[in-house]
């Protein structure tokens, strides 16, 4: 069980089946040569076929080794406040060991000259449904049986390469300089599931994982799919019935529970503990504060249910998704310290049909923001033009870079590891051959974790700038 | 109001978005109790797309009279019988009258009306930028004070670079525009008297951007899409400028990102989906707007009309099932040409002849086979939207067997047949690039598809794919810039937004370049147009300046 299910352990072992233990049964002795053979000839094409999967897969790479490496003589956007025109980062282990402009470089490491070009933190994505399906066609983020679905687990839907006609999915994201994504369930539902958060190396959701459950996906607004149906919700108040319904019964779930605590102390033998049940253990999450809360929004009136149920329910973190008419309300989500993740539309327009660029008017209305793709809506590629649009009407461009590095590692609570450029920090960096908000610069090298993940054509091919 | 400080009075447009806009605010609430009523699988499309969807809460009524657009149009493409020419100029004459009348009524009104526009403004809304805010009320297009008068006004724009598009930039040059056309282009002209200047000493100015593929205006007054009419597999007699809503709250949105007109596509998924046009981003009725129409008829081939037909158990449910939708409908529009072309033939020789003509008595007309005559007799372009290889494929023997004068739209593999597109010098414009949501038959697009396609030979556009992704926005130099990603040279990317454009859609003679006699149409961006930081200062269409 790694660290990065850091909540399961915590609520017993059912929910804790998805380490990175192997479920294949052990080989017995006593065989026959021939299923000897057999299980060799297998074994030789499961390991050739993962081998080829892990080469070709950009999540694949050898682990991180003990090689230290330096990137020397770069202009260095840090999101951590100091930026270098000219930098050196030094790596060992997956980790940055040093950053800064003249760093002692230990001897045997292996120096890439990179004078030229642009180290930034990898890009994460807020708000994304890699490897979920394409929208529009069959997805596997929307379980719309019911609408109260918080027991779902979206590690249990990702394909770690993207389904066609996504297909390349997660490699053409790395390609350019995605390195972390935060994969949600869908909107369908009022309370929709677990989020997880991704490192794109790995090559399997559980090596990928860094962090599940991330927080819980809720959906405020109509739900038109049950709607149709004549089932609840068919309003709003339907909606946030269904919220407070659900807290409900998890709070009286944890109150069974810590009946069944104190009962058993006084009669171990005879007291039966209360039937699990997931649906309650995973909003239990939500009510203990163990797991924020993201919400889907994007109405003035919704935007203020989220707040009010927040307040209602201690939800330890809030973060809203979309929120097109936050600039409405603005001044309340700074004060609640509300973070909103713009996009994928990112220029709104107000009830005169003029134009907001949302995330710039909240970053300058004291809203903590960051900036997604919603992918596939904007394919998970675009991270970066989602944010050079932002620029382009007026946000500043060191704002949109900690919108789409720092400030989502904050929001996942994950900003110790990733989302910035410092000493102890994993080595999730990108070399831009130029402006990374330039779409017609690129990515030439990717790492993560210090491994090399991508390298541009044009690097391959000897054409380092 | 800051936003009022020294503008002119808006022109007409102001004057009825003004009007417009307080209705807007009282539709909204009918607007999402519509949306919910659509069904399961709109609201399945809502989970993902509902967020990027532009809602268009425009109160119904002001869609603008239309007159016929080519009334009593025979096969010879006559515009009408002998006579018009008096009868047009009559209502040319009356028209100006009713222009004068109207804005000299409109300057009170919109004096007015910009007041109040003023004081329900909450100040507290961020137009995008200073400039973009100081350029214009409400970002429409306003007449210039000298042209207020009612005679033609002089406007010289002095740019520090014009990329005229019909030869190389100028630097510090100037633009001189009189009434709704380009008078001249160049470095040293000499400025007319009492002429207006606007002095742009560091900005760009180029033509304005092509959108070469849109729906623009065919989103309703709630946002309900008007280009799909799934009734017929074959719906040729459609006029797209029948369902166009010149209210459509995108046209600002697009005319604000520097795009002055566009080719409106119906029928993305029909089979043969109607008539295009191209309009120009201005306007109060679609009369105002129409730059060309019929720009040609539109043709699918590929996983739109199998989809949409093909799962009500209806032809086309394959590909054969679609390119015979089409040859069959081609067919019988040869049979018609040819029995209108028997009839003015026999109709020639009669009158020589001195014999009765009137005995000789002209075929029925069907409305939805002129058009396509048209087409087979290749007086209109087929536009054919196609993406996946075999798609593209089907189109070229189409193509081929009829003779077609054919525009491709799409072609996201465009780049594996390259070589078969550019020999028959079919143009073709590209999209998507595969920023928005795929569909199996744009899964291999590549970024370098454009770039190709351009290097084969094939004379290319872009467009806007608000449609695909961008997240519903209209940017087309964002477009262009990953066009240049993909290995377009930056002059190529520019074209195919400009006058490439303006020449695969056939309005090249009005737009599309800076050119003496061409119309005003022009864009002044502060920077480089394909730069992230470039932002759009101003917008003239047909001479006037706004945004």
């Amino acid at each position: 069980m790694s660290d990065k299910y850091r909540w399961l352990k915590k609520i017993g072992g059912a929910l804790a089946r998805t380490g990175s233990k192997s479920t294949l049964p052990e080989p017995s002795g006593g065989k026959s040569a021939l299923r000897i053979f057999c299980l060799g000839l297998t074994s030789f094409f499961l390991i050739s076929l993962l081998l080829f999967s892990v080469r070709d897969a950009v999540a694949g790479g050898p682990a991180a080794n003990d090689k230290v490496l330096a990137l020397k003589g770069a202009r260095i956007l840090t999101s951590a406040g100091q930026n270098y025109d000219s930098g050196t980062i030094v790596i060992k282990s997956g980790k940055i060991l040093e950053i800064s402009e003249n760093p002692r470089i230990p001897s045997g490491a292996e120096v890439i000259d990179l004078a030229g070009c642009l180290i930034t933190p990898g890009l994460i994505d807020a708000h994304s449904h890699l490897g979920l399906g394409p929208s529009g066609g069959v997805t596997e983020d929307n379980e719309m049986s019911d609408p109260v679905t918080p027991q779902l687990r979206i590690i249990d839907s990702i394909h770690p390469e993207g389904v066609a006609p996504d297909k390349n999915q997660f490699r053409q994201a790395v390609a350019e300089g995605v390195t972390a994504v935060v994969v949600r369930p869908g909107s369908g539902n009022v309370i929709g599931g677990q989020s997880a958060v991704l490192k794109l190396r790995g090559g399997t959701v559980d090596n990928m994982c860094i962090l599940f459950p991330a927080d819980m996906k809720m959906a405020l607004g109509r739900k038109g799919a049950y709607a149709q149906k004549g089932q609840m919700p068919m309003t709003k108040m339907g909606t946030a019935y269904l919220v407070r319904q659900a807290m409900l019964e998890a709070a009286d779930y944890r109150t069974a529970l810590e009946k069944y605590e104190n009962e058993k102390k006084k009669n171990p033998a005879t007291t039966i503990p209360p039937a699990r049940d997931l649906k309650k253990e995973a909003m239990r999450l939500v009510l203990d504060r163990q797991i924020p809360v993201h919400i889907h929004v994007s109405q003035a009136d919704d935007i203020m249910t989220a707040v009010r149920l927040a307040k209602e329910f201690g939800f330890s973190k809030l973060s809203l998704a979309h929120a097109e008419e936050g600039y409405k309300v603005a001044a309340e989500l700074a004060r609640e310290k509300v973070t909103v993740v713009v996009g994928p539309r990112m220029i709104v327009y107000d009830d005169d049909n003029r134009p907001v660029n949302l995330a710039d008017y909240l970053h300058r209305h004291g809203v903590q923001i960051c900036i997604m793709t919603d992918a596939d809506v904007v394919q998970q590629p675009f991270l970066r033009s989602q944010a050079a649009i932002a620029v382009k009407y007026g946000l500043e461009a060191e704002e949109a870079l900690r919108a789409i590095t720092i400030n989502p590692a904050r929001l996942m609570g994950l900003e110790k590891s990733i989302g910035s450029l410092e000493p102890g920090k994993d080595a999730d960096l990108v070399v831009w051959s130029g402006d990374l908000f330039d779409v017609r610069e690129e990515a030439l090298r990717v790492f993560i974790d210090g491994v090399e993940v991508y390298q541009s054509p044009r690097i391959a091919g000897g054409l380092n700038k | 109001m800051r936003r009022d400080e020294g503008q002119p009075p808006a022109g007409l447009f102001f004057k009825h978005f003004g009007g417009k806009m307080r209705k807007i605010r009282n539709s909204q609430l009918d607007l999402d109790y519509e949306t919910d009523q659509k069904g399961i699988e709109a609201d399945e499309d809502m989970m993902r797309s509902e967020v990027i969807r532009i809602k268009t809460p425009i109160s119904g009524e002001g869609g603008g009279k239309k007159q016929g657009h080519h009334p009593g149009r025979n096969m010879n493409g006559d515009e009408g019988q002998a006579g018009d020419g008096v009868k047009l100029k009559t209502q040319v004459f009356l028209k100006g009258v009713g222009r004068a009348v109207a804005t000299s009524s409109g300057l009170v009104l919109t004096a007015v009306l910009s007041m109040a526009v003023g004081l329900l403004t909450p100040g507290l809304l961020n137009v995008l930028n200073p400039e973009l805010q100081a350029a214009g009320n409400s970002g429409n297009l306003s007449r210039d004070r000298s042209s207020q008068a009612g005679k033609p006004g002089v406007v010289v724009i002095k740019a520090g670079r014009i990329l005229t598009m019909a030869g190389p930039p100028i630097e510090q040059g100037l633009i001189i525009v009189e009434g709704e056309k380009i008078k001249a282009v160049g470095k040293d002209l000499p400025i007319p008297e009492g002429a207006e200047i606007i002095d742009e000493p560091s900005a760009w100015v180029l033509p304005g951007l092509i959108d070469a593929n849109s729906t623009l205006g065919l989103s309703d007054e709630r946002g309900q899409s008007e280009n799909e009419e799934l009734s017929e597999p074959n719906v040729a007699q459609l006029e797209v400028l029948d369902g166009l809503n010149p209210f459509d709250r995108r046209i600002k949105q697009a005319r604000s990102s520097g795009i002055t007109a566009a080719l409106v596509c119906p029928g993305r998924r029909s089979v043969i989906g109607g008539q295009a046009a191209v309009i120009r981003l201005k306007g109060q009725t679609v009369e105002e707007m129409k730059l060309l129409s019929p720009a040609g008829v539109k043709f699918s081939i590929g996983e739109g009309p199998k989809q949409a037909f093909g799962s009500k158990g209806r032809l086309p449910s394959t590909r054969m099932g679609n390119i015979y939708v089409i040859r069959q409908a081609l067919l019988e529009a040869r049979e018609y040409a040819g029995r209108w072309a028997d009839y003015n033939k026999n109709l020639a020789a009669a009158k020589r002849g001195k014999k009765n003509a009137a005995d000789i008595k002209p075929p029925s007309r069907d409305l939805r086979l002129e058009p396509l005559a048209r087409v087979v007799t290749g007086e209109l372009p087929a536009l054919i939207e196609c993406y996946r290889m075999d798609d593209i494929s089907g189109a070229i023997r189409l193509v081929d067997e009829f003779k077609l004068k054919a525009v491709f739209i799409g072609c996201a593999e465009g780049y594996l047949l390259a070589e078969e597109i550019s020999r028959r010098a079919i143009p073709v414009i590209v999209g998507p690039f595969g920023v928005g949501p795929k569909r199996t038959e744009t899964e291999d697009v590549e970024i370098s598809n454009a770039a190709r396609l351009y290097k084969a030979g094939v004379k290319i556009a872009l467009e806007s794919e608000a449609e695909y992704g961008l997240a519903a926005l209209e940017e087309l130099p964002l477009i262009a810039a990953l066009a240049v990603r993909g290995g377009l040279p930056e002059e190529e990317a520019l074209k195919a937004i400009t006058i490439n454009a303006a020449e695969i859609i056939g309005v090249s003679q009005r737009i599309g370049s800076l050119e003496a006699g061409k119309d005003a149409d022009l864009v002044i961006f502060s920077g480089h147009p394909l730069d992230y930081r470039t932002v759009v200062k101003k917008v003239m269409i047909a001479g006037l300046m706004g945004i």
